[in-house]
């Protein structure tokens, strides 16, 4: 019941994604029909790249010639102004050849790129056949016992996808996260940053903790649910379970913590506003501010560094992921894929323990 | 320097082919303003090679030379190249004293020889936390800075001594000094002002970070600018050495082919995809 309020309401939140991207509501036609997992990497919100990559060589360059110029002059304020104007002029002709060059391998480019992201597709298609954890447990535990070591700490940035697309709205985003809950369990990792961008995973506990209570008892049975604690950094704030189902006194098989772009840089914002209210009343001493003490802070206040982060999109972006939580952390990522997958989560740990990662990377 | 060919006017002929390729790129208007480069693998370089530690740091910096050129060259406003990392401190003497030796050797070979700040108008600026440096290093420093004080085309930033984090406290103390003596009020501190305190201040915002020898960490180098959203992360498993200008144009153009693909996604064009096909053939 309260999943499909909070569906309907957030229906109207993610709308500006739908009416931004347009080849969603092109592949959102019939909302009732769900492709299956297969056919949905090829349908996906970027599928049609063929297209769109004309699309861009036309627009880039037989369009684009206005704004081109006016950058120009632009960047122009670094150059000195009166021998900037003339250089224009004389390169008229010149730059138009330039255009010619960049429409030709812009067009070369993509001819590439098409066939990378056929190469990239199948290649994870592949690993999706060779690694399925078949919602058991005992087949996940198998692959990472393997592995010499495996991370103490695990991070994944997770992105609401268009309403329309596959795994797209609230739901998706839930389903995923509780996905990776119940594979981060059976792998063994006690600790679990899920980071949204917006924190809508903040905002939705209760329908994440009923989420990851129905995943985890399809991947250990309703009667042994291991137990679950879900904190929220920014408000301080720790569940246990699902609404309940007992207050957590018990050991925790995993704490989740739910981190958004709130706990990265507006978090150190509020440290350095804290910080100065108590040097102007002499509470503290400036030189008394090191990296250390930062570092305490921070750890207190959004939790330690992870040493894994595992991104599900297409090319390596970081997503405003708190700054200070990141030194160190290893990064891993699929090219192309877009899609919280088993095959993904499992390669990252392999990485992290320093077995091959075999092509692309 | 070393690329010499034996065939006469082959290099003629390769640069010809570097300044068509750097302009075209600046043609696509999307080139990045900001890039950030961890020059990671010269040390493994070398062993692999079986030459000298010392041989192989000299190669990283034809290599950082040749690259930088060619992003000059094609038009990106700063760049950041990690030289020198707070942490090394904790390696023994006898590296941290080598590794301090070629840094200030890079530094004034960079300013001493002059052809790339000269030809480029580059302002060589060195951030980190220089009070952990010697007196004679930081004299030459200063020297290197002074001389290219003028040069507004470009900049480059040499991090030396750096961490990321070290950056953001550096910030973050800059401002409550601020505070405390009354020039800003607590609510006025956002967000931007810590951007704006970082050593990389008032400078274009990082668009693409470079990292060599194949490990997929930031470790500590620029990790406010690089996590924001947006910024484009190459992670190549090539040594630093290695890393030529090849390469270096591909990931260009590779930029400029995906910010052109997202202008145009982002701009939510209604055209029709009929008539822009068509628009390409006619």
């Amino acid at each position: 019941m309260t999943m499909t309020e909070a569906q309907a309401i957030n229906t109207t939140f993610l709308h500006d994604h739908k009416i931004n991207d347009k080849e969603s509501s092109e592949t959102t036609g019939s909302n009732f029909h769900i492709p299956p997992p297969a056919a949905s990497r090829m349908k996906g919100g970027n599928a049609n790249t063929k297209r769109r990559t004309v699309q861009v060589i036309s627009k880039s360059i037989f369009v684009d010639n206005r704004p081109n110029k006016n950058s120009d002059s632009d960047s122009g304020k670094f150059t000195e102004g009166s021998t900037f104007w003339k250089r224009e002029n004389i390169n008229y002709l010149e730059f138009t050849f330039y255009k010619i060059v960049l429409a030709e391998l812009f067009f070369i480019y993509g001819i590439f790129r098409y066939f990378q992201l056929q190469y990239n597709k199948s290649k994870l298609k592949i690993f999706d056949l060779l690694y399925s954890p078949s919602n058991t447990p005992q087949l996940i535990r198998q692959d990472v016992i393997k592995l010499n070591k495996i991370p103490s700490r695990l991070a994944v940035i997770l992105e609401v996808k268009p309403i329309g697309d596959v795994g797209g709205g609230l739901k998706g985003l839930l389903n995923d996260a509780s996905e990776l809950v119940c594979w981060t369990i059976s792998a063994g990792v006690k600790h679990l940053s899920l980071y949204d961008y917006d924190g809508i995973l903040q905002k939705n506990t209760d329908e994440l903790r009923n989420a990851i209570f129905e995943h985890l008892s399809i991947y250990y049975g309703p009667a042994n649910v291991p137990n679950y604690a879900v904190r929220i950094p920014h408000f301080n704030k720790v569940f246990y379970n699902k609404k309940g189902y007992g207050d957590g006194k018990g050991k925790v098989a995993i704490e989740v913590s739910l981190l958004s772009n709130r706990d990265g840089r507006e978090t150190i914002v509020d440290l350095t506003r804290t910080m100065a209210d108590l040097c102007s009343n002499k509470e503290m001493n400036i030189n008394d501010i090191t990296v250390d003490l930062i570092d305490t802070e921070l750890k207190q206040l959004v939790g330690p560094e992870p040493d894994l982060l595992l991104y599900f999109g297409p090319a390596l972006d970081l997503q405003g992921y708190p700054p200070w939580h990141i030194r160190l952390t290893e990064f891993f990522w699929e090219e192309d894929n877009n899609q919280v997958t088993y095959s993904v989560f499992i390669r990252g740990l392999k990485q992290y323990a320093g077995c091959k990662v075999n092509v692309g990377k | 320097m070393s690329e010499e060919s034996k065939i006469p006017g082959n290099l003629f002929f390769l640069s010809l082919i570097k300044n068509v390729f750097s302009r075209t790129i600046r043609a696509s208007n999307n080139v990045p303003k900001h890039v950030g480069f961890i020059m990671d693998g010269n040390r493994r370089w070398a062993r692999k090679n079986e030459i000298e530690v010392k041989d192989g740091h000299e190669a990283g910096f034809h290599s950082m030379s040749r690259i930088l050129e060619l992003c000059y060259e094609a038009g990106v406003h700063t760049a950041t190249v990690y030289a020198f990392s707070i942490e090394n401190f904790k390696r023994s003497k006898y590296e941290v004293d080598s590794l301090m030796d070629l840094a200030q050797r890079r530094i004034r070979q960079i300013t001493e020889n002059g052809e790339l700040t000269d030809k480029y108008g580059i302002r060589v600026r060195v951030i980190g936390d220089i009070s952990l440096l010697d007196k004679d290093v930081l004299a030459d420093i200063q020297e290197a800075t002074e001389r290219t004080k003028n040069n507004r085309r470009a900049v480059l930033n040499i991090c030396f001594p750096y961490t990321g984090r070290e950056e953001i406290v550096h910030s973050m103390k800059d401002i409550i000094k601020k505070q405390n003596e009354g020039i800003i009020t607590t609510g006025q501190i956002n967000e931007d002002m810590i951007e704006n305190h970082l050593y990389t201040g008032g400078l274009p915002p990082l668009d693409l970070l470079i990292r060599t020898s194949g490990v997929s960490r930031l470790s500590d180098f620029m990790i406010w600018q690089g996590t924001k959203k947006g910024v484009m992360i190459e992670l190549l498993d090539c040594l630093w050495p290695e890393f030529g200008s090849i390469r270096m144009g591909w990931i260009l153009l590779k930029f400029a082919f995906r910010k052109s693909y997202s202008n145009v996604k982002s701009t939510g064009d209604e055209d029709d995809d009929d008539s822009a096909i068509d628009k390409k053939y006619t």
